[in-house]
């Protein structure tokens, strides 16, 4: 365990990745201290560029941008995080299904992913946040239903490729059972696309929500990054700051999601090690 | 005492309002010649489903159709009728027959010649079965005589005075009867191909992209229109649409199709200019519907303090950018000039608006609880742009403010509708209402006790049912004393105000933004939804 | 002889599919409160139920349920994609009148940021922990992560407003009636910075890939064989790591594939560019249910068109595969 630590950190970026989400994580524990008060309270005079008594400047109705964005953190690491998290599992599931069984089961599942698939994925989000009308929960589930079917199909394809090395055909002749094979062999090998993939995921997550926030979709009573992002479009010509910091923001939150998740894959993949 | 109008009767206010060229050579001074050719473009937003505004009355239709279809009249900047398709007109001294006297010459882009039995056939066959405000504007007419070819007689069963401010090709437009004659008039190809006796002919419309209208050369009035072509171009994002603007690209774009936040930087391009007007005719208001069967909403002295908590020259300010100004009550400052408006009600901007409303809820049986929440409500946001939001923001902070907690639901359009108008499942609501050229529009649809109806969208859905006021807007629409009807509707705006059903917040301003070289575009009240006949471009 | 009956197999069996898709989209599309007729009334502003009632019945909206997909299904067998009453149109033809403008984009940025995508992510995995990997880790990162439609509108500001290189919007110049050669450049113009915008997107995606496909590739047993068996690093790269590799991005572009079709709204919507996407979005909005179920076939048979060719690439990368 220390040891994988001490390989971790010796990648910079990767460090400075997580730096950046701890900075995060603790930005979202402190911001009641920080920002007492409702995001959504109209503190000061509209349209106030950035610098004296707002750090970041004062948005249309004269909210504090600087207070948004610590309260939005939250909202886009949850939704990130969630919908993520349940697009892999749910992806795996299906596609390791599909793809270690074969035959009938693999047919059936993966015509299943294709359903989804056919559906223009972003037409599908907003058809979904349309049936369950916009709030926190829709998006995610919109999110979910829109990633699934890429790791489905990667797991699938992964387990394919794997079913035929000799390695799990020699398992299988030693008379391994199916849930020793899959975990043991089969979902290791896996895991450096999945979580290559799936860091991705969290980026596409939270740029999701900032779409759907964007189209008018977001849910109007919390505040995130997407709906900053939206309310400042309209100014964005003249007041360039309350779309900027928060388009920052998700920057650097992706980005360091992602350079963490490089430095996983490098630790957790013990084909990597030796160079 | 007849009143008639004749092309003739060029009174000072008419030099006023003829083209400038003429009016130039009356009064004697210098002006600027027209230049023949030029191809405009202007942007419509959003895109219009279908052209055929005869049978809709969206408000992004007609600055393309009115290029091609044309109305009996137009109007002055007085909002006075002005001779178009009719040259001249009586109405009877009952006030039940108006005979029109047709303009001769004129033809319809497929060659027909235009004869009353156009008119007829327009309005008893087409508008007033299908023209969304024909059960109102149209609604005491009877029939349409047709003595000879160049007179229509339109016979009404009651005097109805606002007729005559509906004339125009974007309410009441004349179309071709050989066109619809023997088909479905809903189906008929011609919805997207318009066929009129305008300035413009439809030549093609490119789904996503534009509609091109190339001139009319065989247009009854001479030497009319100056431009080659208008192309009508649809752009979805606001921000891509001034960029258009500011690159020269789009010449005009007008009904606010340019955000209000841009407009300060529009006033600085010196390629460009703005006007608010053009829009006389076309008024509109932010409202904040309360519903009427809420438990706390049914009380006077709530909605009043909720009318009280809302500053409405925030949402001036940083809504609307400074256009518009604050409303006062059910209808728009924008019918002062008929002498139909009135300021004389019930303030609610005063200086102690706030502790007004907090004494006004506490009396009314809703005290602060221990967070200092009365009570809770949800605000239902307007889908059709995106300051809607901002507008119900500033609500809930507003009232947030008095102590009454608000959340807002966002929905798309058809969710909407469905919500406030078939499942009345609201407590506030923001629409936007458009209303009219006369109150008999507006005030009706949302204050007449037979106007809650059930599923119909933008009537009355605050349950709001006063007999008194019942029975003023009955009379007021059938008064023709100008005066006796004014005294009419301003003790209709006095009890509404008292009332509140509504929040009246603000009487939108709509604004053009136009290339400094396009002159001419705005030549009347009726503004973007009439022809650009007259307008020209210079090098 | 396999392949044959492979394809033949498979298409057999998408017949099925994509009717199946068909009829669960209808009901999913249904289950959207609101109907067309009311979105109609209301943005018209003006409603009176004898309106609204002709609207419902113009629309075939006040049949039951089941006769309208009834009339639907029987309307798809014969390959008629309904009438969009809102639109006043074929759905078929206003589908076909945006499918050239949403591949002309889609193509472009797709295979733009596939070839490049690939490139870079071969550069990086093979100087591993170098500089130039860093370098181009965080550059597609850093165009993976920025919101598409800031990206755009920032585009729009600097190459059009500023230094007037490119135009704002919008497919070709308008009233401008170009032929031939003019037009191709003309169009050209107009495509580039929706297609940067679009393309940037993508690129991160297959760079990633890429790289953590070829580093797995790399430490496994085979390649160090061939190293050992002295084979020249060359060699060993597009001899066979490349093949190997080339399966998780395959599977990639197999996905995004599907988003051929609507994949690209916010970037059709900030450059005004014709696309299906902003069809679909409007024709949900607007609850043209026959127009949304329409582009929702195409896409379809697209995607299940894609996905048997990903298959076929695997088999032909990879040799151990059956079909």
């Amino acid at each position: 365990m220390r040891t994988a630590l001490a390989r971790f950190a010796r990648n910079r970026l990767a460090l400075a990745g997580a730096m950046v989400l701890l900075g995060l994580v603790a930005l979202v524990a402190l911001t009641p201290l920080l920002y007492p008060g409702d995001p959504f309270g109209l503190v000061g005079p509209a349209l106030q560029p950035p610098g004296g008594q707002f750090l970041l400047g004062t948005d249309t109705l004269g909210r504090d941008v600087a207070a948004e964005i610590a309260y939005g953190a939250r909202t886009s690491l949850i939704i990130g995080l969630s919908a993520t998290g349940a697009a892999i599992l749910l992806g795996t599931l299906i596609g390791g299904l599909a793809g270690y069984y074969r035959g009938g089961v693999e047919v059936a599942l993966m015509r299943l992913t294709e359903f989804f698939q056919t559906i223009p994925a972003f037409v599908l989000a907003i058809l979904i946040v349309a049936i369950l009308s916009p709030s926190l929960s829709s998006e995610v589930v919109a999110i979910v239903a829109v990633s699934w079917p890429g790791i489905a199909r990667l797991v699938r394809g992964e387990f394919v490729a794997l079913g035929g090395r000799e390695f799990v055909l020699a398992c299988d002749g030693l008379g391994a059972g199916d849930a020793r094979i899959v975990f043991r062999h089969m979902l290791p090998n896996c895991t450096a696309a999945i979580i290559a993939v799936g860091t991705l995921l969290i980026g596409t997550a939270i740029l999701i929500e900032a779409g759907l926030a964007f189209l008018g979709l977001g849910d109007p009573n919390v505040m995130s990054w997407g709906l900053i992002i939206s309310s400042g479009r309209a100014v964005l010509r003249s007041a360039w700051w309350i779309c900027t910091f928060p388009g920052l923001a998700i920057l650097l939150t992706v980005l360091a999601i992602n350079l963490v998740g490089d430095g996983l894959n490098e630790v957790l993949n013990p084909r990597l090690r030796e160079r | 005492m007849p009143r008639t109008f004749d092309a003739t009767d060029l009174s000072r206010r008419t030099i006023l309002a003829l083209p400038l060229g003429l009016a130039a050579a009356a009064s004697g001074a210098r002006a600027a010649e027209p230049k023949r050719g030029g191809t405009m473009v202007m942007i419509v937003h959003p895109e219009p489903s279908t052209l055929a505004h005869y049978a809709v009355s969206a408000g992004n239709i007609p600055p393309i159709a009115t290029q091609v279809y044309e109305g009996l009249c137009t109007y002055d900047w007085d909002q006075n009728p002005q001779p178009n398709l009719a040259k001249s007109w009586e109405v009877a001294p009952d006030g039940k027959t108006i005979t029109f006297k047709l303009q001769d010459g004129v033809t319809f882009h497929n060659g027909k010649p235009f004869t009353s039995a156009d008119v007829q056939y327009s309005f008893m066959e087409i508008l007033k079965k299908y023209n969304p405000i024909a059960p109102v504007m149209l609604a005491e007419l009877v029939a349409v005589d047709t003595p000879d070819p160049m007179t229509a007689v339109l016979r009404l069963a009651n005097p109805a005075p606002y007729i005559m401010k509906a004339l125009s090709g974007r309410d009441l437009p004349i179309l071709c009867r050989s066109v619809f004659e023997g088909t479905d008039v809903l189906q008929n190809p011609s919805a997207n191909k318009p066929i009129g006796t305008g300035p413009f002919k439809f030549a093609s419309w490119e789904r996503g992209q534009f509609v091109r209208l190339d001139r009319n050369e065989s247009y009854w009035k001479p030497g009319l229109p100056y431009l080659n072509r208008i192309v009508a171009r649809f752009i979805p994002d606001a921000a891509t649409r001034s960029a258009a603007m500011e690159a020269g690209e789009a010449h005009f774009a007008g009904y606010s199709a340019v955000n209000y936040a841009d407009l300060a930087r529009m006033k600085t391009n010196p390629i460009l200019d703005l006007t608010t007007k053009g829009y006389e005719m076309t008024p509109a208001q932010s409202v904040l519907e309360l519903n009427g069967r809420h438990p706390h909403l049914q009380k006077k002295e709530v909605r009043q303090a909720i009318a009280y908590a809302i500053d409405r020259k925030v949402i001036l300010k940083d809504v609307m950018f400074g256009y518009g100004q604050p409303a006062t009550g059910p209808l728009s400052r924008k019918f002062k000039t008929a002498g139909l408006y009135t300021d004389d009600v019930r303030q609610y901007d005063v200086p102690d608006r706030l502790d007004i409303a907090n004494r006004l809820l506490d009396e009314a049986g809703a005290p602060r609880g221990a967070d200092g929440t009365r009570f809770a409500l949800h605000l239902e946001v307007n889908s059709f742009g995106e300051q809607w939001l901002r507008q119900a923001e500033y609500l809930k902070q507003a009232l947030a403010g008095v102590g009454i907690a608000v959340t807002l639901r966002s929905e798309d359009t058809a969710t909407w509708l469905r919500r406030v108008y078939t499942n009345y499942d609201y407590d506030l609501n923001e629409p936007f209402l458009s209303q009219g050229v006369d109150p008999v529009y507006g005030l009706n649809k949302q204050f007449l006790t037979s106007q809650i109806r059930k599923g119909v969208t933008f009537v009355n859905d605050t349950f709001y049912s006063n007999p008194e006021v019942d029975r003023m807007l009955g009379e007021g629409a059938r008064e023709p004393d100008a005066e006796k009807r004014a005294a009419l509707y301003k003790k209709v705006q006095q009890i509404l105000a008292e009332d509140s059903p509504m929040i009246w917040l603000i009487d939108v301003q709509y604004v053009s933004v136009f290339n400094r070289r396009l002159k001419d575009h705005t030549t009347g009240p009726l503004g973007t939804q009439q022809a650009f006949e007259r307008a020209w471009m210079d090098k | 002889m396999r392949l044959a009956r492979f394809l033949g197999y498979r298409l057999l069996l998408s017949i099925p599919v994509v009717l199946g898709i068909v009829v669960l989209n209808f009901f999913l599309i249904h289950l959207a409160p609101g109907d067309a007729a009311s979105v109609l009334a209301g943005e018209s502003g003006a409603a009176s139920p004898e309106y609204m009632e002709q609207l419902r019945h113009k629309f075939g909206l006040d049949q039951p349920l089941a006769t309208q997909f009834g009339v639907y299904l029987l309307n798809m067998l014969h390959l008629d994609l309904g009438y969009s009453f809102r639109n006043d149109s074929p759905v078929g033809s206003l589908i076909v009148d945006r499918l050239w403008p949403t591949g002309l984009l889609m193509l472009t940025a797709f295979a733009a940021a596939l070839v490049i995508g690939t490139l870079l992510g071969l550069v990086a995995a093979t100087g591993r922990n170098s500089w130039r990997d860093a370098l181009i880790s965080l550059v597609s990162l850093v165009a993976y992560a920025t919101p598409g439609f800031w990206l755009g509108l920032m585009m729009i500001v600097v190459f059009a407003i500023r230094l007037g290189w490119l135009p704002t919007s919008g497919y070709d110049t308008v009233g401008a009636d170009n032929e031939g050669w003019d037009e191709v450049w003309d169009v050209g113009r107009h495509l580039v910075m929706p297609a940067v915008a679009l393309a940037l997107f993508y690129l991160a995606v297959y760079a990633r890939v890429m790289r953590a496909s070829v580093l797995e590739q790399v430490g496994m047993d085979y390649v160090t064989t061939a190293r050992a068996k002295g084979q020249t690093e060359a060699r060993v790269m597009t001899g066979h790591v490349l093949r190997n590799a080339l399966l998780p991005v395959v599977t990639m572009a197999g996905v995004q594939a599907g988003n051929l079709i609507g994949g690209s709204i916010v970037v059709e919507t900030v450059f005004g560019w014709p696309g299906v996407g902003t069809l679909a979005f409007n024709a949900l909005q607007s609850r043209d249910l026959n127009l949304l179920l329409g582009i929702f076939f195409v896409s379809a048979c697209l995607v299940v068109a894609i996905n048997l060719a990903v298959d076929l690439v695997y088999v032909c990368l990879d040799p151990r595969l059956e079909l």
